[in-house]
């Protein structure tokens, strides 16, 4: 009879991608409270900092603007493209007011003109194998079509672009009725961009991405000159590089993203909840409270009681209340520096 | 404020009911649930919630999508998924009418309409008896454009028509609250401070949770005429309190077998 005493059995190890998988939760407070004071996440970034992203504009040759933006592996192709709605096919009956005096005057008109003719148009695709959630041959997901209505409804409330920059105006060089007085200012089409968002690769963050893909493609966007011909009766686009001009937009508002990551309190030392920024997929996946903040800081003023916050999206849980709220927005103009640095092309 | 008109479980087919009717906007919520779920959305711990959001009129569109994200994220964090695992929890909202002056305020309509369809939903799942951690409520804050400061108040659960005379909006703010007082849901759009924000979450909170702490919490059954008169009072200025009383009118309803005999 074999005497030997029954082994102890190993202790229970797993190796690091097998733990990540098995149970996500545990493995991220793990590395969140690994550290005393300075905790890591399992990406090896600490809970507030962001991804640099990479930008690269004017790559694709058939738009008339483009951008590839990377953040870290989530990587997003967005091209603009112009085409020209033409006068007799805007739907109802919408009428040019003619040209306002001031710059400002009409700004609360330019919302309705373009959001009410639908002037400008985003869209996203997922590719395929863009994301593991993603199936390919599907209609657009709830996913996808969420980050369209985020995508055009900021669009719209931030009023980026300008309407004078879409209008394809024209003055006829003889008045029919008073040949003394000049003729008005008709107005003979509209350009619309087409703004499509496509993925390559999504590692969290897809909304905070796409935005700067379309601010950095807006901002690379060149429109030919359209006129209105009077013996063509139509309008035509010169083909002279030097007339085409580049969009104009209005401040730079930049969005930042947070996940809140809720611990499960083993003991009472120490904090539970992290507020991560810009979180990667195996982040997003874990959990479940986001915020979004967008701010424009164009104006240099960076304070609590200037009007920088453009927008705040937040739902999915209760922890992030009205003093954490104040260190989020105070993250995101920190952001703002770092995104617009790279926008520019300084950084 | 006015109070909120609310009829529960009016639709027999339907586990849970709720049609609901504020500052003209009247939706009708239907709960089912728990029942099966597919096996491609089956989760193994928790049950899956499926929201769906019908529009007035048309076909739902992204929009409709968007609402839903929101509406599904905000309740799961109330219902008390854990205790029903693989099941499914399917809540639909029927937009019945809007007032005729939502889509010339000039304000985001979608967020106008959000906190009516948060209640709706609440209110049908309480009718529904799915188990529910907490309360929900939810109020719209709307802050006019003005050159000065603080010369326009901040617009409380406006209607659309205070909308449109208040125009321009500069932002607009919704937000949701759970009854323990967290921060649930925040959608905010516009130009404005954090100072602002934080105003307005203040004076959300204040409507949306109530200030003062001496309700001894429960549902209260058997008081006089007298509190009642002070419910219908206190109904104007505080949510939940008016909640309370949506469900103190439910429970009596269904203790009427208890009370007859």
């Amino acid at each position: 009879m074999a005497t030997t005493a029954p082994q102890p059995p190993p202790a229970l190890t797993f190796p690091r991608p097998i733990f990540a998988a098995v149970s996500p939760h545990p493995f991220l407070q793990a590395h969140l409270s690994a550290a005393k004071n300075k905790s890591l996440r399992a990406n090896g970034r600490t809970a507030r900092e962001f991804r640099v992203p990479g930008i690269n504009t004017g790559s694709l040759t058939y738009c008339n603007g483009s951008a590839v933006v990377r953040l870290g592996n989530t990587s997003v192709v967005c091209g603009v493209r112009a085409e020209i709605l033409k006068d007799e096919d805007i739907p109802g009956t919408y009428e040019y007011p003619g040209q306002t005096a001031g710059e400002d005057s009409d700004d609360e008109d330019e919302g309705s003109e373009m959001e009410g003719l639908r002037l400008l148009v985003p869209n996203v695709e997922l590719s395929t194998g863009s994301t593991p959630s993603h199936i390919p041959g599907n209609a657009p997901t709830t996913y996808a079509q969420t980050l369209i209505t985020r995508i055009r409804s900021l669009l719209h409330s931030t009023r980026l672009l300008h309407a004078s920059d879409l209008r394809i105006l024209y003055r006829s060089s003889t008045n029919p009725e008073d040949p003394d007085t000049e003729a008005e200012t008709q107005l003979k089409g509209y350009w619309v961009l087409y703004l499509d968002v496509f993925f390559v690769s999504i590692d969290g963050n897809a909304f905070d991405a796409s935005w700067i893909a379309i601010l950095a493609a807006l901002r690379d966007t060149l429109l030919p000159r359209a006129y209105f011909d009077e013996e063509y009766e139509g309008i035509l686009c010169s083909d002279d590089p030097k007339e085409a001009q580049r969009l104009s937009l209005r401040g730079l508002p930049i969005s930042s993203t947070f996940a809140v990551f809720e611990g499960r309190k083993e003991d009472d030392e120490g904090e539970a909840d992290w507020v991560l920024s810009d979180p990667d997929a195996f982040e997003e996946g874990v959990c479940r409270e986001t915020v979004s903040i967008v701010v424009d800081c164009e104006g240099g003023k960076k304070g609590t009681k200037d009007l920088v916050v453009r927008r705040v999206e937040k739902s999915g849980g209760g922890v992030v209340g009205r003093e954490t709220m104040g260190g989020l927005v105070k993250r995101s103009i920190d952001r703002w520096g770092e995104v617009s640095k790279v926008l520019e092309g300084k950084a | 404020m006015v109070a909120p008109a609310v009829t529960l479980t009016h639709l027999n087919r339907a586990d849970g009911s709720a049609t609901y009717t504020h500052n003209d906007y009247s939706i009708i919520g239907a709960v089912n649930g728990p029942i099966e779920v597919q096996r491609r959305d089956e989760l193994p711990e928790e049950a899956a919630i499926e929201v769906n959001v019908r529009p007035a009129m048309g076909v739902s569109t992204p929009r409709e999508r968007h609402l839903e994200t929101l509406i599904h994220s905000t309740l799961r964090s109330i219902i008390l998924t854990r205790l029903i695992p693989r099941t499914l929890v399917q809540i639909t909202l029927q937009v019945r009418s809007l007032p005729e002056e939502d889509a010339s305020a000039g304000v985001n309509t979608s967020l106008t309409l959000l906190p009516h369809l948060l209640h709706t939903a609440f209110l049908a799942l309480l009718s529904a008896s799915i188990p529910l951690l907490t309360t929900l409520t939810s109020v719209l804050i709307a802050i006019p454009s003005s050159p000065t400061t603080n010369a326009f108040p901040p617009l409380l659960s406006p209607t659309a028509i205070e909308l449109l005379r208040a125009k321009p909006i500069r932002s607009i703010h919704v937000f949701a609250f759970a009854g323990d007082g967290k921060l649930l849901l925040n959608e905010s759009d516009g130009k404005f401070s954090y100072e602002e924000w934080s105003e307005a979450c203040q004076m959300a909170e204040d409507v949306c949770c109530g200030e003062d702490e001496e309700e001894e919490g429960g549902v209260k059954l058997d008081d006089g005429e007298g509190a009642m008169d002070v419910d219908a009072q206190a109904q104007g200025e505080n949510l939940e309190k008016w909640l309370r009383s949506v469900v103190m009118r439910k429970v009596e309803g269904e203790q009427r077998w208890k009370s007859a005999t």
